[in-house]
């Protein structure tokens, strides 16, 4: 009993000390924002933001279609007994552009970005680069996760807008050739029931996972030890603890702008 | 130049550094031998001010360092060149973009005066013709090499080696060995960290050697060589028995002690 709460208290511990450590080192990367507005500093930034972009492209292309066709799918066959399947425009959008998109877009980066600068600075950390630059005094934060950071939090928003139009494309497809709803008619109920508040709601929650992917994965980075087996752990807890981050936040994102 | 007193630091509930007093003149090199554990490596790190002791003073460049002041920092290592055992190059730059690294990031000279100050170091280095290449396209030596060419293209006052010759072939490490005299005739000051006994010998002044966290002896290169203490005429020989044997430790080296204290 005492071992199971002494390690519940060590997890507590090493919990809030790397949550601290976290919000410290975006408190740094804000406090640095002002170097970014160097030529090295903005190709940096740039090159990160091709890399993103490419490197993600795809998959979200193909998650997104395929999410948008699942939701009109499930949704068009319910609606359709209900002889209501004309709705289905503003389910999809609404869904997509408002909730799924961001989301799915926050999962696929996790997955495919967060856990490479996990990995990436993980590698810097235990082979000494990092140490490297401190000892030319060039600060860490500036150099490595102030690009990094803000590359990912204006490649999320970019991400999610492509991926909500590209679900409401599959939408579309599934709406036309399975269900018989016209392209205009599932175009301007969609048009018809989406706020300006939809839309800015998905890109503020796109802004935010995009800054907890970036803190999380540069966190982690930082924060390991040892050797590949601490690189493999990092990158695997950035991924864990910012899928949590991300469903959590996203709920009361959504519940602070409905209520 | 430098100097460490009563230094003390312990790591991972392990005391690492145990009182260790420490001078290095101006111009001179000093060579610390020791065994695996017994905090070499650890010292220098006190010494760039990447660990902060537990008690004890750390004075570099006439800066005390030892309480981790930012701006005494900042102005020290801007004066200290530091060889990592494996160079620590950034692997997504190629060489000539590492070596320019510190110069670009200060942003005190001009692109010209950067890419000629780079081609001096290659040349002094013997990596001309390598500048183009990345980390992962070059031998060993060459990334030290490369990783000494970085150190030096801002001018140190201070060179720190971290195990120069460790890992290279002995033609490699002649290479080094050349490179650490030809600093040591521009007048630098070098605090050379190894376990190549050849190597000690050839670009040492003096030569501590460091046992249980703290120098056990300390002399010139035949002063070592013909010291009675069985502790270093074990080290020196490689004898299995002998007093330095009883210190058997984790290595503290090779594990998380090489870590640093800044975040």
């Amino acid at each position: 009993m005492s071992g199971w709460i002494s390690g519940l208290g060590a997890f507590l511990g090493r919990s809030a000390e790397t949550t601290g450590y976290g919000l410290v080192l975006l408190g740094r990367t804000l406090f640095h924002l002002p170097h970014l507005l160097t030529r090295r500093r903005i190709r940096d930034t740039l090159d990160l933001c091709y890399t993103y972009c490419t490197g993600s492209f795809t998959v979200t292309a193909v998650v997104a279609l395929f999410t948008g066709m699942i939701l009109a799918l499930n949704s068009g066959l319910s609606l359709q007994e209900l002889g209501q399947e004309a709705l289905i425009g503003r389910i999809v959008a609404v869904s997509l552009i408002r909730e799924m998109g961001p989301f799915m877009t926050a999962l696929i980066l996790t997955a495919s970005i967060g856990s490479g600068i996990a990995a990436e600075l993980g590698t810097m950390k235990v082979s000494e680069e990092i140490d490297a630059l401190r000892i030319m005094s060039i600060s860490p934060v500036r150099f490595l996760i102030l690009p990094r950071m803000v590359a990912l939090t204006l490649v999320t928003p970019v991400l999610t807008i492509f991926a909500g139009l590209i679900g409401i494309l599959g939408g579309m497809f599934v709406a036309y050739f399975q269900l018989g709803v016209g392209w205009m008619a599932f175009q301007n109920d969609g048009l018809e029931v989406l706020t300006q508040k939809d839309v800015f709601t998905g890109l503020f929650k796109s802004v935010v996972f995009g800054v907890t992917i970036a803190t999380v994965g540069c966190t982690q980075g930082l924060l390991t030890r040892g050797g590949a087996t601490g690189v493999g752990q990092a990158a695997r807890r950035a991924v864990v603890v910012t899928f949590l981050l991300v469903i959590i936040m996203g709920y009361y994102i959504t519940w602070a702008v409905l209520t | 130049m430098i100097r460490l007193t009563n230094v003390h630091k312990q790591l991972g509930g392990r005391k690492i550094l145990d009182g260790l007093s420490l001078e290095v003149e101006e111009g001179e090199t000093l060579v610390i031998l020791g065994r695996s554990g017994t905090g070499k490596s650890v010292t220098l790190r006190h010494v760039i001010g990447l660990l902060t002791p537990d008690s004890g003073q750390i004075e570099v460049l006439g800066e005390e360092i030892s309480q981790h002041r930012p701006e005494n920092l900042r102005t020290v290592r801007r004066r200290i060149g530091y060889l990592f055992q494996d160079g620590a190059l950034l692997d997504w730059l190629n060489i000539s973009d590492n070596i320019g690294l510190p110069l670009r990031e200060r942003r005190e000279h001009s692109e010209k005066e950067i890419v000629d100050r780079i081609e001096e170091v290659l040349a002094e280095v013997e990596l001309d013709g390598h500048a183009l290449k990345l980390p992962s396209e070059i031998s060993g030596g060459m990334r030290k090499r490369a990783g000494l060419a970085r150190a030096l293209v801002c001018h140190p006052e201070i060179m720190l080696h971290d195990e120069p010759t460790s890992g290279l072939d002995p033609i490699s490490s002649s290479v080094i060995n050349r490179l650490i005299m030809k600093l040591k005739g521009m007048g630098i000051t070098q605090m050379v960290v190894t376990h190549d006994m050849g190597s000690a010998f050839e670009v040492a002044d003096r030569i501590a050697l460091l046992h249980q966290g703290t120098v056990r002896a300390l002399g010139t290169s035949d002063e070592i060589r013909q010291s009675t203490d069985p502790a270093v005429q074990q080290f020196i020989h490689g004898k299995v028995d002998g007093p330095l044997a009883r210190e058997i430790r984790e290595d503290p080296d090779s594990s998380n002690n090489n870590e640093s204290e800044e975040s």
